[in-house]
């Protein structure tokens, strides 16, 4: 499923390497660029998720950075009331 | 450079950039699982609410994955060696200077361009997280967002540079700059020497993401 759904950019790397960072990084976009959220609240909301996943231990983070971009896509879609009825 | 990381050529990161602990390759198979359920069920939710179709998703996507990238900064960087007009609207406001070439958008907004010259080497980070130039350079490579290059930079510029292999003399001085949400980073490389005869074009070949993220140098053809 990795690696083949996304073509190497011309620096070589892959932008995404499992179609759920492809997901989860359109979203945040798309609901910024309507105005749903302030850019600006989702990246204080990365900020904070990196942060806790690096810890004490910055160099062996506790998880990997598209798992902390869902952290702050949640934290900021509970903020607000996008997920609720 | 890690043996660790022998078996996955041509994604991740590059041969030498700062070696990374947690890379998304490490994920097994059930954690990627239950992710792309967990994102999925998210997905569902947010269509459900009319807040956007997947058409809409798949079009973002593949502005990210296709549109977006260094080819953009490359151009401005070719512009600017070649153009010294534009180069000095770039130097004083990066934003409406690339807009002139119609890049813009998120994570575009004041853009500072960095011009590197023989007495000053610039270098970009961002220490907190992962703030970078998306319409000039797409997104950023793995290495860029690891502590390792995020913390080390600060306190030891030209070990960093020294590790992409990047020979900065003693009496260049070498500023960092840390992007935030306020502003973003774009290092103007210098043009390399024996490229008189080049065409902007030409130019563009040259400059690659790395230079202008400014751990490395454009070399000559």
């Amino acid at each position: 499923m990795q690696g083949h759904q996304a073509l190497p950019r011309k620096s070589g790397e892959l932008v995404f390497q499992a179609n759920w960072e492809r997901r989860a990084f359109a979203m945040a976009v798309s609901l910024a660029e309507q105005g749903r959220f302030d850019w600006a609240d989702f990246q204080q909301a990365l900020i904070a998720a990196v942060d806790e996943a690096e810890g004490e231990d910055p160099l062996n983070p506790s998880r990997g950075y598209f798992e902390s971009w869902l952290v702050a896509l949640e934290a900021v879609l509970a903020q607000s009331d996008l997920l609720e009825g | 450079m890690s043996d660790d990381h022998h078996h996955d050529h041509g994604h991740g990161h590059a041969h030498d950039a700062p070696p990374s602990p947690h890379h998304s390759s490490d994920r097994s198979a059930e954690q990627n699982r239950v992710l792309e359920e967990k994102v999925a069920r998210i997905e569902a939710l947010l269509i459900e609410k009319g807040l956007f179709d997947k058409g809409a998703l798949d079009r973002v996507i593949d502005i990210y994955e296709n549109d977006l990238g260094p080819m953009n900064g490359a151009r401005v960087v070719a512009k600017a060696w070649t153009d010294p007009g534009f180069k000095e609207r770039l130097l004083q406001d990066g934003s409406a200077a690339i807009a002139e070439l119609g890049f813009g958008g998120l994570q575009g907004e004041h853009l500072v361009v960095c011009e590197n010259t023989p007495e000053v080497h610039n270098l970009v980070v961002c220490t907190l997280c992962s703030c970078y130039p998306w319409p000039v350079l797409g997104l950023p490579p793995a290495w860029y967002k690891d502590a390792a290059y995020r913390s080390r930079v600060v306190v030891d510029p030209r070990g960093v540079l020294a590790d992409f292999d990047t020979d900065i003399a003693d009496d260049v001085e070498v500023r960092v700059w840390d992007s935030s949400s306020e502003m973003r980073y774009l290092v103007l490389p210098e043009r390399p020497a024996g490229t008189e005869h080049l065409t902007e074009d030409e130019l563009a070949q040259l400059v690659h993401r790395d230079a202008m993220i400014g751990v490395r140098k454009v070399e000559p053809a």
